[in-house]
């Protein structure tokens, strides 16, 4: 079943065209990869599906329904949850307090406070922050923020996580545990996943399928083991073959 | 020396410092949830303390009631401000900078018009009434009954706040919108409702502490702008946003001005409340309590 579909999605900032004419679908329970150099348009993409940003044209359909004009709050409580490449934790509340906003206020739409912080709490032991729950987030490392951001999307009850780079920054071995995470949220949550990554390694192994952007167009969509061997994404990945 | 052992002025501290904590609350209210500077903050307390006026002379109604008409009529007007005035500059997701700047000039605006506008309509003589005006004995210390009233109102109206920042939904929401916007979004709080909200509750609060201040000292339509001043030096002083902060600076600021003036002098009064300011300013720019840390 399709759960999100893009037609001929587009975005231009002033004379700037960020994103041209993009066409996928992502099906439930999917984990889909999105691909691509520094300004490809990754995250001007979440910004429209998220509705942070309204597309200039183009659909976007959620499990049925069309987002275009919907303000963030509506398309989150339809369930589709976000995180940011650049960290945005509510610093001056507490971890627990962080995820507990977005069980309240999200999809989930938790019946009580009590209920919110229930959820909160199974969602952090899930990023292991269980036991930073009652620091304020800003005393966090990356890391930690990074898991904050992420239990922050999952608590709000999407079905579609959208994952901005939440590995960029880490340790190899912190990789390792957030792809271990991610894999552990879309098994036991069944979410489904669209997840931008520099990571390669992580990308190729998380995803069953890549979209590749670039400069704002889609040049390639396939499984993983297709896109490591398009041409057209060496060309611009690694400049023209010899 | 022995009176500033009294305990006079501590009450007086006290009733001075609990009117700046309620009136700075409503001013941080504003700025943490949408960064926009009211700087016709303390007009809104000149327009409750008028409401109270006329409702205790004309309908004779108590000003602990008529505080009520008053932060109705401050929501109100705050409603119509945000959706005449700001509503399309908050949608417009321009930087804080920008907004801060634009809203400072409209609410400049704002300021002049209903100054001149209350002048016009109920001319610039300062009017005062008598309410609760006995004087209740306390050890060394007299004090009059609508003191006394305007500490409780004032106490009780920001412990409320406080408490419902701290253990409603909406409060979470609103604390989540002040330390971030665009995640509060994405996370389903409905950020024009809540905005919305803490400008009702904001303009409320100014509104409620210019009735209680209508009960102890003569009201004119320009009184609001040391209060607008006082607000800003709380909310600095205590760290912008950080709404606990900013009750604890009303109360500093409300002892440093008594105590400061039973010193010198009252024409030293404003001297006092810039000296503070531009002190902070030079020494503490994050305020005295901190960043950006507001209640748990």
């Amino acid at each position: 079943m399709t759960l999100l579909a893009l037609r001929a999605v587009s975005k231009q900032f002033g004379g700037l065209r960020a994103l041209s004419d993009i066409s996928f679908d992502v099906a439930a329970g999917e984990i889909v990869g999105i691909m691509g150099a520094n300004g490809a348009g990754k995250t001007t993409l979440f910004s429209l599906i998220a509705g942070n940003e309204r597309p200039s044209g183009g659909t976007i359909v959620f499990d049925g329904r069309a987002l275009a004009g919907l303000p963030p709050h509506r398309i989150c409580r339809l369930g589709i949850a976000r995180t940011f490449q650049i960290v945005r934790p509510f610093g001056g509340l507490t971890v627990e307090d962080n995820v507990a906003t977005a069980a309240m206020f999200g999809a989930a739409q938790a019946a009580s406070p009590a209920a919110a912080a229930e959820r909160a709490l199974a969602v952090l032991a899930l990023v292991g922050l269980a036991e930073r729950a009652g620091d304020l987030a800003e005393t966090l490392t990356l890391s930690g923020q990074k898991r904050l951001e992420l239990a922050r999307a999952v608590a709000t009850g999407g079905r579609l996580l959208m994952l901005d780079e939440v590995m960029a920054g880490l340790t190899p071995a912190e990789v390792a545990t957030m792809l271990e995470i991610v894999r552990r949220l879309h098994r036991e949550y069944g979410l489904t996943i669209l997840i931008i990554e520099h990571v390669m390694r992580a990308l190729m192994q998380l995803a069953g399928r890549i979209v590749v952007l670039h400069h704002g167009e889609k040049i390639a969509e396939g499984p993983p083991a297709a896109i490591g061997a398009d041409p057209r994404v060496h060309e611009v990945y690694f400049g023209a073959a010899a | 020396m022995d009176a500033l052992l009294s305990g006079q002025l501590l009450v007086a501290a006290l009733v001075t410092g609990a009117l700046y904590a309620l009136t700075a609350l409503g001013l941080n209210l504003v700025y943490g949830t949408m960064r926009l500077l009211n700087v016709a903050h303390g007009d809104l307390v000149m327009i409750g303390a008028y409401v109270a006026f006329w409702a205790f002379t004309l309908l004779a109604l108590s000003p602990l009631l008529g505080l009520a008409a008053a932060a109705a009529l401050a929501a109100l007007f705050g409603l119509a401000l945000y959706h005449g005035l700001f509503r399309r500059l908050l949608a417009g997701g321009k930087a804080a900078q920008r907004l801060e700047a634009n809203s400072l000039l409209l609410f400049f605006g704002v300021s002049v018009i209903v100054q001149n506008l209350m002048a016009l309509q109920f001319t610039a003589t300062p009017r005062g009434y008598q309410y609760l005006d006995t004087v209740y004995r306390w050890g060394n210390a007299a004090i009059t009954g609508n003191r006394v009233a305007a500490f409780a109102v004032a106490v009780i109206l920001c412990g409320g706040v406080l408490a419902f920042l701290r253990f409603h939904v909406t409060g979470l929401a609103i604390k989540a919108l002040i330390q971030r916007r665009d995640a509060a979004a994405v996370v389903g709080v409905n950020v024009e409702r809540v905005q919305q909200l803490a400008l009702c509750l904001g303009f409320a609060s100014a509104a409620v502490a210019g009735a209680l201040v209508s009960m102890t000292e003569q009201i004119s339509p320009f009184m609001g702008f040391p209060f607008t001043i006082a607000a800003f030096v709380v909310i600095i002083l205590g760290g912008l946003g950080n709404v606990t902060g900013g009750i604890a600076a009303g109360l500093l600021l409300g002892v440093l001005e008594t105590y400061g003036v039973a010193l010198t002098s009252s024409a030293y009064r404003s001297i006092l409340v810039y000296g503070v300011f531009v002190l902070i300013l030079l020494l503490r720019p994050q305020g005295l309590l901190g960043g950006r840390r507001i209640v748990r």
